[in-house]
């Protein structure tokens, strides 16, 4: 066999001039070093990272490793790495730009990542992989740095943009590349246009069967094969054609997506401990609450799942939105919502909030608390103070720096963090391994979040999560159904996932909402939730039964 | 092995060579008067000396400070290792200072002696296709004879050179000139290439072809883009098409006592 051969004729032709101009030529002693260095740092085997040699403070996991030599050796730098949660795909992603770099074959690289993660990105790169990135808020030379950590939003803005689709990039990264999915979106068409060599788009969500998703990622990782969207869906949807049906669709999709589940790391995983805190209203509690609902249940324009799952949160939360309904609707003023509303006014504190209380008084560890709303958030925060016990707040809303701040008190100073469903993306928290799902999410995603942001790599200990529910309301059907029906916190979201993808609900969250609507009462919901638990049980049943 | 496996020995012997004064309070801690050639290297300040040049002053290079154990974590002093972007820095930098020498063996200074001109090439060989492997070769080649030695800067390892000739010494001119001396060195290399297992460029092959396929499937059902196919198809041949590499690390005359001619030759019968 041939193979095409090319040789340094330029160095050749240079050599006789500069071996007579002294400047150019170098000491013995250097020259050695120079060779040494050459020795030292070649890529002596087709098959091995180089790279992990070098990042001796690292450890790194079989499915992280093979991940990157994959991406590398069989999808040529163009992949989209679609972990679940918590595996490790900014480490995947770092050995991978890492080893690019040490071989020599990326020089320029841009990295897109939200807003909340763009320092956290910084920090891992250079802390764990000594790669130097700059960060680029406003002002930022693209042509000069090497590499640059931006956001999506920043990067397609009309100067930047112009400037950035002038570069020529050997490696971009995009993370929660779930945002790219609509092809119609300006993200999109701004990933699409940059030029780039080697392509890594990181996403937690699965990309299963749905055909649409696939278009738009195989687009950006293997432009042109798909065609247009218009003639890809004609082709396969109207056609009715499934992945499985088409082996070159499938051979398509395995040669640029990566998916490691956490049952195929073959990693042990520290445990989680499930319990359930049951919390009893007091008489005058109760009694409102099913004021509550005996009002609601009359008026049958409104559906009032909201207002009591705020109420089993706490008495500020339901109290306001109360209050933005009678002012809405003029025509409550001489409702017993006004009356109710004065009741509220002179309830006790909240039996939840006590009993959260004196859980983290007994104990010296950190906790993790979330809760749904901010004025629960707030409540929660004052009576913990009224006990000395040191709380900080975080919200999604909150800017960076306050972010970055308020991780830094909680894990210094505070043993308490309260967060709102918001704080779910992106902070790490492996110091802290005690959560409290003070109420909680419909939303099985949402819950994976929360979890993920301790039980995930570097986490240590066990995770121990706590799930308070106040009996005889609407939080002890719901814990029922997650917790007790489908082991919600045992299973891990993916399966989960997939079932719901299975049964076409799109939103578990959703489709609870509208049995506790519809219902007419706590008997017809009761079976209801029974009957969703059942399908899902058979389902998962039937996956398990194909996956052996 | 020419590898290098200390990095203590490294940093100690780089800096001297610059005569740059070395503090170290710990064997692990490198404290480094850095002067004006190496700051420039190095710290990255170009509008510093810009102008202090300017203001016609001499300028402060500064100092700089660094740990080798991972262990230790001394404040102000910054962790160096293999694949720390500060050594790349220093890497690249030596690699680009020594690209060419011209250097002549020391003598007694006091008999006569004749030294001969030897072309040294470090040569680094890259196998590209799916995959990259690199190979490096340091050839001798004698320019008088042409004879022809390989793991040279092995066997020049102990020999002491420097860049100015000894007294009483003089040198022999080449017969054979160090172009037409690289070519034959490119030749033997060639040679021994193709003794080499080709198997990786069997298998890169396959994968281009199997990337083709998947590609012509697709693209037949869209024709009105055959701009993109031929662009997708150029990227997939550029990227997976074996190919090999032949570039110099550095190289050099190297002028050498009959003495030590002799000694080389000897190792190779």
């Amino acid at each position: 066999m041939q193979i095409p051969k090319t040789m340094d004729k330029e160095y050749i032709s240079s050599f006789t001039e500069v071996t007579e101009s002294p400047a150019k030529l170098c000491s013995w002693e250097l020259f050695q070093k120079s060779y040494q260095i050459a020795e030292t740092m070649k890529v002596s085997d087709f098959n091995q990272l180089v790279s992990p040699s070098f990042l001796p403070k690292m450890d790194f996991l079989p499915h992280q490793i093979e991940c990157a030599e994959r991406v590398i050796q069989e999808m040529n730098g163009r992949a989209l790495l679609a972990d679940e949660v918590g595996l490790g795909k900014t480490i995947e992603a770092g050995l991978i730009l890492k080893e690019y770099l040490m071989r020599g074959m990326a020089k320029k690289v841009l990295i897109l990542v939200p807003a909340s993660l763009v320092n956290q990105w910084a920090l891992e790169l250079s802390q764990k992989f000594y790669i130097p990135a700059v960060t680029a808020r406003k002002r930022v030379n693209w042509k000069e740095a090497n590499i640059i950590i931006t956001t999506l939003d920043t990067a397609k803005k009309g100067k930047h943009q112009e400037e950035i689709l002038n570069q020529s990039y050997d490696f971009v990264i995009v993370d929660e590349a779930h945002k790219l999915k609509n092809h119609q979106t300006k993200n999109f068409a701004f990933v699409q246009a940059l030029k780039k060599k080697y392509l890594l788009l990181l996403t937690a969500t699965p990309v299963q069967n749905k055909l649409t998703d696939i278009f738009n990622l195989i687009s950006l990782i293997k432009p042109g094969y798909l065609g247009t969207y218009e003639e890809f869906v004609k082709t396969y949807r109207h056609q009715q054609k499934k992945i499985d049906d088409d082996p070159y669709l499938k051979q398509l999709v395995n040669k640029v997506m990566i998916r490691n589940r956490r049952k195929d790391t073959g990693v042990q995983w520290t445990n989680r401990h499930i319990d359930t805190i049951w919390v009893d209203f007091s008489e005058e509690e109760q009694q409102f609450y099913n004021t509550l609902e005996q009002f609601f249940q009359s008026s049958s324009h409104v559906s009032g799942v909201t207002y009591k799952r705020e109420f089993c949160s706490s008495r500020e939360a339901c109290y306001l939105s109360l209050k933005k309904w009678i002012n809405l609707n003029e025509k409550a003023e001489n409702t017993p919502l006004l009356e109710m509303v004065k009741q509220i006014e002179h309830l006790p504190h909240h039996a939840k909030a006590k009993k959260l209380v004196d859980l983290v008084k007994q104990s010296n560890e950190k906790f993790i608390i979330f809760t749904e709303y901010r004025a629960t958030q707030i409540y929660l925060q004052w009576m913990l103070q009224q006990e000395n016990i040191k709380s900080v707040l975080y919200r999604g809303g909150f800017k960076k720096g306050k972010k970055d701040w308020m991780r830094h008190l909680f894990q210094n100073y505070a043993q308490v963090m309260i967060a709102t469903e918001a704080a779910g993306e992106g902070i790490n928290l492996q110091f802290c391994h005690h959560l409290i799902n003070y109420d909680l999410p419909w939303n099985p995603m949402r819950l994976e979040q929360r979890i993920g942001r301790i039980h995930r790599f570097g986490q240590e200990n066990d995770v121990q999560i706590y799930n308070f529910a106040i009996r005889n309301t609407i939080d002890e059907h719901v814990i029922e159904l997650l917790h007790h029906k489908i082991n919600l916190f045992e299973n891990v979201i993916g399966q989960l996932d997939q079932i719901l993808t299975k049964l076409e609900l799109n939103d578990l969250d959703d489709e609870v909402e509208k049995i506790f609507t519809e219902s007419k009462s706590i008997g017809e919901t009761k079976i209801k939730l029974d009957n969703l638990a059942s399908v899902i049980h058979s389902i998962n049943d039937e996956e398990k039964v194909g996956e052996a | 092995m020419m590898e290098l496996e200390n990095i203590n020995h490294f940093l100690e012997s780089f800096f001297s060579l610059y005569d740059c004064p070395i503090d170290r309070p710990e064997k692990n801690l490198f404290s480094i008067q850095l002067n004006r050639e190496l700051d420039e290297a190095l710290m990255n300040r170009p509008f510093y000396w810009h102008y202090m040049d300017k203001l016609g002053q001499q300028g402060a290079p500064m100092t700089l400070k660094l740990n080798t154990d991972p262990e230790s974590e001394e404040k102000g002093f910054e962790w160096i290792h293999f694949g720390s972007p500060r050594l790349q820095q220093i890497f690249s930098y030596i690699q680009q200072q020594a690209m060419y020498t011209l250097l002549y063996e020391k003598s007694d200074g006091v008999t006569k002696t004749a030294l001969y001109p030897w072309l040294v090439g470090n040569i680094k060989v890259s196998y590209l296709g799916k995959q990259k492997k690199e190979e490096i070769f340091s050839i001798g080649l004698h320019l008088i004879n042409g004879i022809m030695l390989n793991n040279m800067m092995k066997k020049l390892e102990n020999i002491p050179f420097q860049r100015v000739m000894s007294d009483y010494s003089y040198t022999l001119s080449p017969i054979i000139k160090p172009p037409s001396g690289f070519y034959r060195i490119f030749q033997y290399i060639e040679n021994e290439i193709s003794t080499h297992d080709n198997s990786w460029a069997i298998a890169s092959l396959k994968t281009l072809q199997e990337e083709k396929e998947l590609l012509d499937y697709f693209f037949q059902h869209n024709k009105d883009v055959q701009e993109f196919y031929e662009n997708e198809e150029r990227h997939l041949t550029e990227r997976l098409e074996p190919k090999i590499e032949i570039s110099i690390i550095n190289a050099g005359l190297f002028y050498l006592s009959a003495q030590t001619v002799q000694k080389l030759i000897q190792t190779l019968q």
